[in-house]
């Protein structure tokens, strides 16, 4: 945010702003912008998953809408999301039900202040970036679990149960798996980790002839933000052909809306956050783009492009029963992660890269 | 095994049960007395010159008005006059009910066909749920279209109407009744109807149903 | 309905201090309207979390009096009501009628018709099974198969429109033959590049994106294993009692039309990936089915003989004499049968139809039990039932 603060400096009047004044506005603004990005991010992704899901499907997605390959379908959709009826069960716990949504975009939202854009374009510089990721994302189970118990549906029960297991389960592996790549950096701040990536994709922490174990790592990363968005084969808790909709069943218009949004939300984080940790964050490829292409645009096309691997493999694959999905977790995940974050030590003595 | 055979062995088992075996016509069957069905049922699994282990259909069957030249009509389901009234049957119900068995033996690959009849006014033939499971099901709906009773069965209520459901509809003397559940089933057209009910152009049909060529 | 009480005897139980833990097993509806079901089908599970204790299908929703009407219409116009049994595969319930009529009625079928009426049917039958497959894939959280399946079924009906008229529901076959001749724009040829076309791409298209994709065969295998004992005993036919090991089907050991000039094979569940019985036994065996469907057709329009289409003209009356006769036939769900019983009219004194979803539904009270709610969803999806048949 320095960068903002100091813009601020140099703004007519800037001058006289106190500090205390300069970081809330810096805050304040930085805040709009994320909330913008996210509104933006929900916007196209809603758009590229039915194009992709169309064209894996052999058929087109909506291509009407905005006559260009229906861009606008998503426009369309929020406008005729925000019209409808805001329907609240009778028998369902009324401040539960609606704090539910509003915890689940939160715990999505929170987690993107500690994104590093570009180089010193972070909301919140925290030593403790990767953690506080981690830790702030977790709010999402409990939205989740408010929504599915006020909405007085044992369907909704069981999205709720179902979702808050595998949620919990699979932050695990999440977190174990960038531990490799905290071990590499050796600080838990986000924008040391990307600059400690820099000098093209043979520096990315990815690259498995560094260190094999952060390759596998980042593939334990990638399989348990897929879990952890419940998307993909992992989408039990709202598993159309069982639940309905799991527990946002009885959720309409607006509400339903956070809910989707938050999915969107958590699917761009999560994706960034494997650009970040993994695929070398705003660092181009080769670098001599670096100086062509802004560091904030690389970020953004990788994790488009994760996105959009995680979508293919949504619409290719069939669902994980429950009980399989937590037997993967606890039993080969865990373990997986665990022997890399060991190996991953072993490796970096044995090749002094401490 | 030719079916008669089958009958044969049948009416050593159940003796005086055995009411009879019939040839003529597309396809043979034995009468059975409502009484033994039970034992036949269970003869007819477990024998080893036998084994029917599958119970391919189970028949309730409204014998009122039959015979081979003309028959009451039975109310169709669709059966309104112009003014609305239900056609209405001109059955009185005296007929006997009955239930066929059709049975097949993957083992030894022959069929065979079981009927029993019972009075209208006690129509209870014993169950052969327990001989063969899909029975329940099958003896279930005879119970809920026919009103044929099941003794021994161990869950014998509606299949396929709703439990209040008065009547028995497969009946050649079933009336449509008046409403139920609140709905009015009878009267003047509950519709009101846009366009005026009036003779079609006489059609020339001559050429029969046959679409147009090239 | 009350809930029962139900004692988890667990680990906690085991220690004195702590007693027995007393819970309710929880009343779910899976109700009339649910993506699952298949159709307009309530099934009433009492759970203990995600296992079934007793699962209970309610059905009714879709009656529409069918056996009723048989007995208030003419034989002829019945064979619109037939449709609507097996909507997925509607030219197959049209050919158990029009076959049942006839054997009451003692009435001939001329040779063209036969064949006819077997291409169509088997036609019908691939295109049944290929809503089997893509909902099943569905129901498994597969969504493009169903997009896939759905395609080459668009074929299928668009064949079928230009004989019959109707995409989805036919009214094609009359006792005595078929309504209308075989169009004479290149159907015959159309049929047969569909056919080559489905042989060749598309069920390895099939089978290689969802047939033995790893997270779909963990689901389905040695999951609700039905038994031979079982199937027999229940009356499962078609798919379901072949899923089981067993080598029945009624179009080769009870032919009826023209099948025993045709060669086919009869696939059963081997239990390649779990046990024999399983659900993904059912599938597969749907999947090879339709190879062999197929087969017929090609051999059906192959040998395609010319002649009369129909044995009675359209505007004559249908009389059966009195008498009555069980026929059944192999639909795509399994054995369809009608119990004819007619009194010299025009019109049938009984008509019973024996639904072969009827039956095979009946097992899920049996074997669904123990299931998880998950498993649950793979086995009405491995059923292939369609409440049209059941509900009549």
């Amino acid at each position: 945010m320095e960068i903002l603060t100091d813009l601020f400096r140099k703004m007519p009047g800037g001058d006289g702003m106190s500090d205390q004044a300069l970081l809330i506005t810096g805050a304040v603004v930085m805040a709009t912008l994320m909330f913008i990005v996210m509104a933006l991010c929900a916007i196209i992704f809603t758009w590229m998953e039915r194009k992709v899901a169309g064209f894996i499907q052999n058929r087109y997605g909506p291509m009407r809408t905005g006559r260009w390959h229906g861009w606008a379908q998503a426009v369309a959709d929020m406008l005729k999301i925000l019209g409808k009826e805001d329907i609240i069960p009778a028998e369902a716990h009324k401040w539960l039900f609606m704090t539910g949504p509003i915890l689940v975009l939160l715990g999505s939202l929170l987690a993107w202040a500690a994104i590093p854009w570009a180089p010193g374009f972070v909301a919140a510089d925290l030593d403790l970036g990767l953690f506080y990721i981690f830790a702030v994302s977790s709010l999402v189970i409990l939205g989740l679990l408010m929504s599915g118990w006020a909405s007085n549906n044992k369907w909704a029960l069981y999205g709720a149960a179902r979702g808050a297991a595998q949620m919990i389960s699979y932050e695990i592996p999440l977190a174990l798996a960038t531990i490799p790549v905290v071990m590499a950096t050796g600080s838990l701040n986000t924008q040391d980790i990307v600059i400690a990536q820099q000098g093209g994709i043979w520096n990315w922490n990815i690259n498995p002839v560094h260190n094999p174990f952060l390759f596998i790592a980042f593939v334990m990363y990638f399989i348990a933000s897929i879990a952890e968005t419940n998307r993909g084969p992992f989408d039990m808790p709202e598993t159309e052909s069982e639940l309905v909709a799991g527990y946002h069943t009885e959720y309409t218009g607006m509400r339903f809306a956070f809910f989707f949004l938050s999915e969107y939300a958590n699917l761009f984080l999560v994706s960034l956050i494997a650009s970040m940790v993994f695929l070398g964050g705003w660092w181009a490829p080769l670098p001599f783009l670096d100086g062509i292409v802004p560091p904030a645009i690389t970020f953004i096309i990788k994790g488009v492009v994760m996105v959009f691997l995680n979508m293919w493999i949504r619409w290719t694959l069939p669902r994980v029963r429950v009980d399989q999905l937590m037997h993967l977790c606890w039993k080969v995940m865990i373990p997986v992660s665990l022997i890399s974050v060991v190996g991953a030590g072993f490796w970096m003595i044995l090749f002094n890269q401490v | 095994m030719e079916q008669k055979d089958i009958y044969e062995l049948l009416a050593e088992k159940i003796g005086a049960a055995a009411l009879g075996f019939t040839e003529a016509g597309v396809e043979p069957w034995a009468d059975v007395a409502p009484d033994g069905i039970a034992a036949a049922a269970l003869f007819l699994r477990d024998d080893a010159r036998l084994q029917f282990n599958q119970l391919m259909c189970l028949s309730g069957l409204d014998w009122d008005g039959y015979d081979e030249n003309g028959k009451g009509k039975s109310v169709a389901i669709l059966g309104y006059n112009d003014d609305g009234s239900v056609e209405s049957s001109d059955r009185v119900g005296e007929g006997d009910l009955g239930v066929a068995y059709h049975l097949y033996s993957h083992e030894l690959k022959h069929k065979f066909t079981l009927r029993v009849r019972v009075p209208r006014a006690t129509p209870n033939v014993p169950t052969v749920s327990t001989v063969w499971a899909t029975a329940g099901w099958h003896e279930r709906e005879a119970w809920d279209m026919l009103g044929i009773h099941f003794p021994g069965h161990q869950d014998l209520r509606r299949m396929l109407l709703e439990e209040s459901w008065v009547g028995h509809p497969l009946r050649k003397d079933y009336q449509m009744p008046e409403q139920w559940d609140g709905v009015q089933l009878k009267g003047e057209n509950l519709i009101a109807n846009p366009f005026p009910v009036t003779e079609p152009d006489p059609v020339d049909n001559s050429a029969g149903d046959q679409p147009a060529e090239g | 309905m009350a809930t029962e009480e139900h004692k988890v005897t667990k680990g906690w139980a085991d220690q004195d201090h702590v007693g027995e833990v007393k819970s309710e097993l929880l009343e779910l509806n899976m109700g009339p309207q649910h993506p699952a079901t298949h159709g307009v089908l309530r099934l009433l599970l009492h759970t203990d979390g995600e296992i079934v204790y007793k699962v209970t299908p309610v059905l009714g929703y879709l009656h529409r009096c069918a056996e009723k009407i048989a007995e208030g219409v003419n034989y002829k116009q019945w064979v619109v009501y037939s449709d609507r049994f097996d909507y997925l595969a509607p030219m197959c319930c049209n050919h158990a009628y029009v076959t049942a009529m006839e054997k009451v009625g003692g009435l001939e079928v001329p040779e063209r018709a036969e064949h006819i009426r077997v291409a169509v049917a088997e036609l019908s039958r691939i295109a049944s099974h290929l809503i089997a497959l893509a909902t099943f894939g569905l129901d498994m959280g597969a969504w493009t198969p169903l997009l896939y399946c759905f395609r080459e079924r668009e074929e299928i009906l668009n064949l079928l429109e230009r004989i019959s008229g109707g995409r989805m529901l036919y009214n094609y076959m009359v006792p005595g033959g078929v309504r209308y001749d075989i169009p004479k724009d290149n159907w015959v040829a159309d049929v047969l590049d569909f056919i080559t076309m489905l042989e060749n791409k598309k069920l390895d298209d099939y089978n290689n994106l969802l047939s033995y994709n790893k997270i779909f065969v963990e689901r389905l295998a040695d999951v609700a294993v039905l038994s031979k004992e079982d199937a027999f005993q229940y009356g499962c036919t078609g798919p379901v009692l072949r899923g089981s090991g067993v080598q029945f089907d009624c179009r080769r050991d009870d032919p009826y039309s023209v099948y025993d000039r045709f060669d086919f094979d009869i696939p059963v569940g081997l239990g390649e990936m779990g046990t024999v019985g399983d659900c993904w036994d059912r599938y597969m065996v749907r999947v090879r089915e339709i190879e062999q469907s197929c087969r017929i057709v090609r051999q059906a329009l192959e040998t395609l003989p010319d002649g009369a289409y129909q044995s009675i003209e359209l505007k004559k009356i249908v009389k059966a004499p009195a008498g009555a006769a069980y026929s059944r036939t192999e639909s795509s769900k399994g054995e369809l049968g009608h119990y004819i019983i007619s009194d010299g009219g025009q019109t049938a004194f009984r008509n019973k139809v024996r639904s072969p979803s009827f039956c095979n539904l009946q097992v899920m009270e049996k074997i669904g039990v123990g299931l998880m709610v998950s498993d649950l969803v793979a086995l009405v999806g491995s059923l292939d039932i369609v409440l049209g048949e059941i509900d009549r």
